[in-house]
């Protein structure tokens, strides 16, 4: 099947980094060949980094979130006191503060990585950007 | 109205007049018209996102409702900061990666049909609608409170300041006067935290425990449950609040005026640090107002609270503060109905006049034409709107375009972005089933229907019982996505690897 067959072709050209550079994902008709990237090793690394923080920290974020509306909804377990007149609904708010604001500060340095990984596949592919070269 | 706030407000205008002046010079194409030229940096761009987003509803409407309503008031602060986190990790970077102008470009990067490029015009557009009169139905009430003017003149006044800005300045002149209006509002926001700070002698335990005798809820007023007494219900509105955000085509078009998903990401950073820090003064206002003016002056002044936080700058900081603060509502409202007017424009001139009527066959300056027209025209029509919806209630709009924007725009983008077997047909029914049910399950709910006369628009016992239908109507565009698609044979695996592949990357551009 064809499959196969673009899966032998994309090992090799993940292979031998030179031949990748004058030779880029086109077909013959000059099309550039999306499925040939997308099967490659360096984009699916690309995608597995990705999913393996994405998927988790979105599910935890959401997760919280809506938990924390569960809780105050349908109970009074947040409403004893933390500190003083500050009940323990106001520490969860606060506490979806701060997680979204760590949250942003991971994801940027994990998507300076995600760039890294991003970039070999568009080299390793022939794809430069006009603007980023300039 | 004293000789203080003619002149900050004289000064504001005059200013925004100036950008404006210079923003047109350079508006020269269609892509300067409607992205800047694409040459924002994170940080302006991170700002005009937070000027974009933190509307009257947010500055007045929240300090309000943390003033008469304690911790639920805050409730809307959570919710409109988490969503910044939907937003960087799911939207922002595959929708810069595809798209040129507007969120239908982004879907259609995949789908070359039409009525997706319609479907998603529509959508856009009824969410436009809905946040432009309430944001000018709010704008003409507060500055008949603040300026004594009329209602009508008022709006008027709006409408015409943002067409200026819009018709002539484009996205460059809405993105600087976002950008100076986030900086007034912070600005004006910290002054005040300051104030009500130091009248508690800078005590965060002292401050909570007057709080606990401030107001007429006594103890209920530092914890949740006094203004949203139904579960089911704030957890839909909540729901809507976080997942909205995300589908909300005038945040969504910021992310085009940016150069690459690097930068459309870091200016997600920065509207979240500048969001999330105002959200958090929220509760310093709220308090403040509650403590130093009191909710009988404040309901006395305006029924919803609105008018919390300059009645609170009046009392901390006499005429001159208040005045400063009435013009920094001034300004959030330009900066928010301008960036809505660009936004509805796009749809229209771009989406479809310039790619369903004319195929893509247009000049350049047909174009800049078509944008100029649209902007005139949707700047227009809204104004119109207004001075007919004077009686509406804003909160009910806004949080409406919240949920259509969750239940019609973010499934087809999740599923545009990550689902292989997604097609046509699906992306067509998933934002015709969550704009339609959005829309169909709020006329039935109690927010239209009310067995009172004159209490809402309709008369009857209400069909669907919650406020806000986001807990059915989302589900029901992700849903509907499923269905369409299955019940297509059509899928494109060769389609979606090159959406994959550009989404990831940020390679092979096709613009």
């Amino acid at each position: 099947m064809a499959k196969s067959i673009t899966g032998e072709v994309i090992k090799g050209a993940a292979g031998s980094e030179r031949a990748t550079v004058n030779n880029p994902a086109r077909t013959t008709s000059g099309e550039i060949d999306f499925e040939r990237i997308e099967q490659s090793s360096s984009f699916k690394n690309l995608m597995d980094a990705k999913k393996k923080f994405l998927i988790p920290v979105t599910i935890l974020f959401l997760g919280l979130y809506v938990l924390f509306n569960i809780i105050i909804s349908y109970t009074t377990w947040l409403e004893g006191s933390f500190m003083g007149d500050i009940s323990w609904v106001w520490v969860f708010a606060f506490g979806l503060f701060v997680m979204t604001w760590t949250l942003v500060t991971v994801y940027m340095k994990r998507a300076a990585k995600f760039d890294e990984l991003a970039n070999k596949t568009l080299v390793e592919f022939g794809y430069e950007d006009k603007e980023e070269t300039r | 109205m004293n000789a203080t706030v003619i002149i900050i407000f004289v000064t504001i205008v005059a200013m925004t007049l100036v950008i404006t002046y210079f923003a047109a010079k350079r508006t020269k194409s269609a892509s300067d018209f409607y992205t800047a030229g694409g040459g924002l940096t994170g940080w302006q761009n991170g700002m005009a996102i937070a000027g974009d987003y933190l509307s009257a509803a947010s500055f007045l409407g929240i300090a309000g409702a943390i003033a008469l309503f304690g911790f639920d008031g805050f409730l809307f602060s959570i919710g409109y900061l988490v969503a910044y986190l939907v937003v960087l990790f799911i939207v922002a970077e595959p929708l810069r990666n595809l798209g040129k102008y507007t969120l239908a470009d982004m879907i259609n990067a995949r789908f070359d049909a039409k009525k997706v490029r319609g479907a998603a015009a529509l959508s856009s557009i009824t969410i436009v609608i809905f946040y432009m009169i309430a944001q000018l139905v709010g704008a003409g009430a507060l500055i008949q409170l603040l300026f004594g003017i009329d209602y009508l003149w008022a709006v008027i006044l709006v409408g015409v300041m943002m067409t200026i800005y819009v018709l002539f300045g484009g996205m460059t002149a809405t993105s600087w006067v976002q950008i100076i209006k986030a900086i007034l509002l912070m600005l004006g926001t910290v002054i005040l935290s300051f104030l009500v700070l130091k009248n508690f002698n800078f005590n965060i335990l002292e401050m909570f425990a007057q709080m606990k005798t401030a107001t007429p809820h006594g103890e209920a007023y530092l914890n949740p449950g006094v203004r949203y007494t139904i579960p089911l219900d704030t957890i839909s509105l909540m729901l809507a609040l976080v997942l909205g955000t995300a589908g909300l085509p005038h945040i969504l078009m910021r992310f085009f005026t940016v150069r690459d998903a690097k930068t459309a990401r870091s200016s997600v950073m920065w509207a979240t640090w500048i969001v999330g820090l105002f959200y958090v003064m929220t509760i310093f206002l709220g308090f403040g107002a509650a403590a130093f003016v009191g909710s009988t002056d404040i309901i006395a002044t305006n029924a919803a609270g609105n008018m919390a936080a300059p009645l609170l700058a009046q009392a901390l900081g006499g005429d001159i503060l208040m005045s400063f603060i009435s013009a920094v509502a001034f300004a959030t409202i330009l900066a928010v109905v301008a960036g809505l007017v660009l936004s509805g424009a796009s749809a229209f001139a771009h989406d479809i006049y310039g790619q369903i009527i004319k195929k893509g066959n247009v000049s350049e300056r047909e174009q800049m034409l078509a944008a100029r027209y649209a902007s005139l025209g949707v700047a227009i029509f809204s104004i119109l709107l207004a001075v007919f919806a004077q009686s509406l209630n804003v909160a009910f709009l806004v949080s409406l375009a919240f949920c259509i924007a969750a239940s019609a725009n973010l499934p087809v983008i999740i599923y545009t972005i990550f689902w292989k077997r997604f097609n046509t047909s699906g992306a067509v029914t998933a934002i015709l089933t969550g704009l339609i049910s959005a829309l169909v399950l709020v006329t039935l709910s109690p927010s239209v229907m009310s067995p009172e006369v004159g209490a809402a628009i309709l008369v009857g016992d209400p069909i669907f019982p919650l406020t806000n239908p986001a807990i059915v109507s989302i589900p029901l565009g992700f849903l509907g996505g499923v269905a369409g698609t299955l019940l297509s044979k059509e899928s494109d695996a060769k389609k979606y690897a090159e959406v994959k592949v550009r989404a990831n990357t940020g390679g092979f551009r096709q613009l």
